[in-house]
């Protein structure tokens, strides 16, 4: 089940905030969990049970390294803890990419398993990850209750595109949140923000990628338009889904981290990702880089763990080569930074925006393709390899028909409209009018967000490969 | 403070449910008039159905379908697109001019390989030794008027057209396109008026060497015609009239329809469809396989054939007063391979009429 569909907004949810407000307290995590599973059930029965093994065994383990800790069994647990949470990601993830490439090195032919990966593995098995790290560093208790541990594991609104929740962060959320109209109407906000700007902005700017594929007619800005718009349209789908995440974690009761903050102000590709996927990027940090000895090493080793992190990164974002290019076109562009340029840039700020948005966009249609091939056609169309023309019939239907939504779309990715908002709070604190708008401007998003449902508009889930 | 959060979350409330409420508890229909397609039916929900994710599928679409006011929200939907994203189709609908039109775009070249083929098998099968007189007609959509000079996706008409008479060499080529113009068209349908084209039947007529030069009494429809398009883009837009033309050659005119195997007699306009769903399929009763006019009034003893698609529909009855015979094909619903048994092709004028959009979109040619 998705958010942005008709069953989740009026069959599902609905039916699950009515039950959990009704219930008392002692039952509100069952009831988070029976609802959890059943909107992962949903699109995919057979999985629940995965995931439910995939708790018991982190549940199993948190205890069993609690228990022992200081000892070297409470080490072999956590071993075989991560060892057993990454096995199920590396065989319902990467299994066919592996035998894929074994095949294709040995001129062997296994046959590819075409295992249908379970949604939200590559979040969950993270959570579960970060669970069993931490507690076998003594930052957080085991839990002893398994309902509350699935429950942080399955929680629905954070399931199946993150942000990547810390148990560290919502430990005591588990047990101790709170419920108030304050909670409730900044949650329904944040959520509908959310869903518009899924519904109306991404895959508004999703058709324009359909027809750009399409398109018997490319040319190199059409390349470039359709690179501009699909960066646009994932960071919109992508944080657009991280505030319906939050929104409904708030709904509940939970405070989740932010995920996004205006990456596309950024001023350098670390700044980036200090704004973008921020979850992901901390996970990475804490778990991976850092562990590896981060940068107080000598220069060939802080070489290797940029390396190792920014690998992973990519892989984990999907099992193809592109994906691993992606990573590492960031790995490189960060240590060229590190060693040469972050001073350039800090002082030209100008150019540091225009590089960042060159190189970021580049990225993302490394990103956008299925594979290394497709890769190279899409980023060598960028800059007219294959003697295509540089503008096209088609490429000009499409800036006229998504010219001003690109506009929208751009300007709603930096900070003015929180700025103009900020100084209309200060401006009309006590203003009716500001009340007004404040409560009627999402009423009137999630109806028009109910036009597009209703239409059965484009609606693509874009983290079938996360 | 604590106010406002009751209100913002009482609106919220409200109106998630009200919509839940809608969604649960709301009429079901069986058929979407305004897009004239039946509506998704509710799904069994059985362990077997839930395991396969059919049901899950196949619930999605019902919701969609069913979701309380439905052709509202399309509407507004539609709106928005177009004034606040600054969309200038939706769902590959545009309106200018006054008309509603869809995107032609692009060409198929598999699409037209295969009506080409069509032809082909239809000319080497039954007219190829015969001493039929062959004719093409390509019929433009509105588009031709519309797309280009306001900015749209256009396809090259003129070489679409060209390619089709190349690839049918067989048949004489008449050019009606110069006769035409956007007035010809519905408004908010993809059609061409019946009242407006009597110059392109006498051109064509004439063409085939008949004269069907008639004089017609114009009626009016008593119900406002909503075209297919009108419903699809959901926008608020008058609807058209249908006129339909008659004299006493039409009215003498025996019609027999053959869509069950046999002949069945019926009428050139068919006023209970001009009452259905698509008012347009009052001619010559919309879809049928094959239909039979005969004109015991005709002048000369001339018969023609002609394969069309629904542009025919309106179009032939006005050929009746240079022909005594008129046999109206359509190999949509016809397998070509079973015309020998409803036809015997000799020197007969057959005519091939085709709209663009058909020749894009030929799968439907059997």
């Amino acid at each position: 089940m998705i958010f942005s569909s008709i069953p989740f907004l009026f069959y599902f949810l609905p039916v699950v905030l009515l039950v959990y407000f009704a219930v008392p307290k002692v039952l509100k995590n069952p009831v988070l969990l029976v609802s959890s599973l059943i909107f992962y059930g949903w699109g995919e029965p057979k999985y629940v049970f995965l995931m439910i093994a995939t708790v018991l065994l982190g549940y199993v383990f948190g205890l069993l390294i609690e228990r022992f800790s200081g000892t070297w069994l409470s080490k072999l647990f956590l071993v075989l803890s991560v060892s057993s949470s990454l096995l199920a990601l590396g065989f319902f993830k990467y299994a066919d990419f592996f035998i894929g490439n074994f095949n294709s090195l040995t001129g062997m032919s296994i046959p590819l398993l075409r295992i249908v990966l379970p949604i939200g593995i590559s979040f969950y098995t993270f959570q579960i990850l970060s669970y069993t790290v931490d507690v076998y560093r003594g930052d957080v208790s085991a839990q002893k209750n398994p309902i509350n541990l699935a429950t942080y594991v399955a929680l629905f609104p954070q399931l199946i595109a993150g942000p990547i929740v810390r148990y560290s962060d919502v430990e005591a959320q588990l047990t101790q949140r709170t419920h108030s109209f304050e909670k409730i109407s900044a949650g329904s906000k944040r959520f509908i923000l959310g869903l518009a700007k899924k519904v109306l902005i991404a895959n508004t700017l999703g058709e324009l990628g359909e027809m750009f594929l399409a398109s018997s007619e490319l040319s190199v800005l059409y390349y470039w338009l359709f690179a501009f718009s699909y960066m646009l349209q994932i960071y919109y789908d992508f944080s657009g889904y991280s505030d319906m995440a939050i929104g409904l974690g708030r709904l509940f009761g939970f405070e989740f981290m932010e995920n996004f903050n205006y990456p596309f102000i950024s001023k350098s590709i670390s700044e980036f990702w200090r704004r973008w996927h921020i979850s992901l990027g901390s996970w990475f940090r804490d778990y991976v880089y850092i562990p590896l000895g981060g940068n107080r090493v000598n220069k060939g080793r802080f070489l290797f763990n940029i390396f190792v992190v920014w690998f992973l990164t990519g892989f984990w974002h999907g099992a193809e080569w592109n994906f691993i290019l992606w990573g590492l076109y960031f790995g490189v562009l960060l240590t060229l930074e590190k060693f040469f340029f972050a001073k350039f840039l800090d002082k030209h700020k100008i150019f540091g925006h225009i590089y960042t948005l060159f190189f970021v966009s580049v990225s993302f249609m490394i990103f956008a393709a299925g594979n290394l091939g497709e890769a190279a056609t899409y980023v060598g169309g960028m800059f007219g390899i294959g003697g295509i023309p540089l503008v096209s019939s088609e490429m000009l239907y499409a800036l006229s028909n998504y010219g001003w939504i690109l506009i929208l779309a751009a300007v709603g990715a930096t900070p003015v409209v929180k700025m103009a908002k900020i100084s209309l709070d200060k401006k009309g604190k006590d203003s009716v009018w500001k009340e007004l708008i404040e409560t009627l401007v999402p009423v009137l998003l999630l109806i028009a967000v109910c036009g597009f449902l209703a239409d059965g508009s484009f609606n693509p889930f874009l983290y079938f490969r996360f | 403070m604590k106010n406002k959060h009751l209100l913002s979350t009482t609106i919220f409330a409200l109106v998630l449910a009200s919509l839940t409420f809608g969604c649960w508890f709301g009429p079901r229909a069986a058929y979407s008039e305004s897009e004239r397609r039946p509506l998704a039916e509710e799904p069994m929900l059985t362990i077997e159905s839930v395991l396969s994710g059919e049901f899950q599928e196949a619930f999605e679409l019902f919701s969609v379908d069913h979701f309380p006011f439905r052709d509202h929200f399309r509407s507004i939907k539609a709106m928005f697109s177009g004034y606040a994203l600054g969309k200038k189709d939706n769902n590959g609908l545009f309106t200018v001019e006054g008309h509603i039109s869809k995107l032609e775009y692009p060409e198929n070249p598999e699409m037209k390989e295969h009506a080409a083929n069509r032809f082909r098998y239809l000319y080497e099968t039954y007219l190829k030794d015969t001493n039929a007189k062959i004719y093409l007609s390509v019929v433009p959509d509105k588009n031709y008027f519309l797309a280009e000079k306001n900015g749209y996706l256009s396809l090259n008409y003129p070489a679409f057209i060209e390619d089709f008479k190349t690839r049918m060499e067989y048949a004489e080529y008449i050019d009606i396109l110069p006769l035409l113009s956007l007035d010809d068209f519905y408004r908010t349908d993809s059609h061409w008026k019946q009242e407006e084209i009597t110059d392109i039947a006498e051109f064509i007529g004439n063409a085939m060497g008949t004269d069907v030069k008639s004089e017609y009494t114009v009626n009016t429809l008593d119900v406002p015609f909503s075209g297919v398009y009108l419903g699809q883009s959901a926008l608020p837009f008058a609807p058209d009239t249908i006129r339909y033309l008659t004299n006493e050659t039409l009215s003498a005119c025996k019609v027999n329809y053959f869509d069950s195997g046999k002949a069945e007699p019926g009428e050139i306009y068919n006023m209970e469809k001009a009452h259905g769903k698509d008012p347009y399929e009052m001619f010559l009763s919309g879809t049928s396989a094959l239909i039979e006019i005969e004109n015991p009034n005709s002048k000369t003893d001339k018969e023609l054939v002609v394969f069309r698609d629904s542009y025919g529909s309106s179009l032939v009855p006005l050929l009746a007063a240079g022909y005594q015979k008129i046999t109206v094909v359509d190999i949509r619903y016809l397998q070509s391979s079973f015309l020998g048994n409803f036809i015997s092709f000799d020197n007969q004028d057959v005519l091939f009429m085709y709209s663009t959009t058909l020749l894009n979109n030929s799968m439907s040619l059997r």
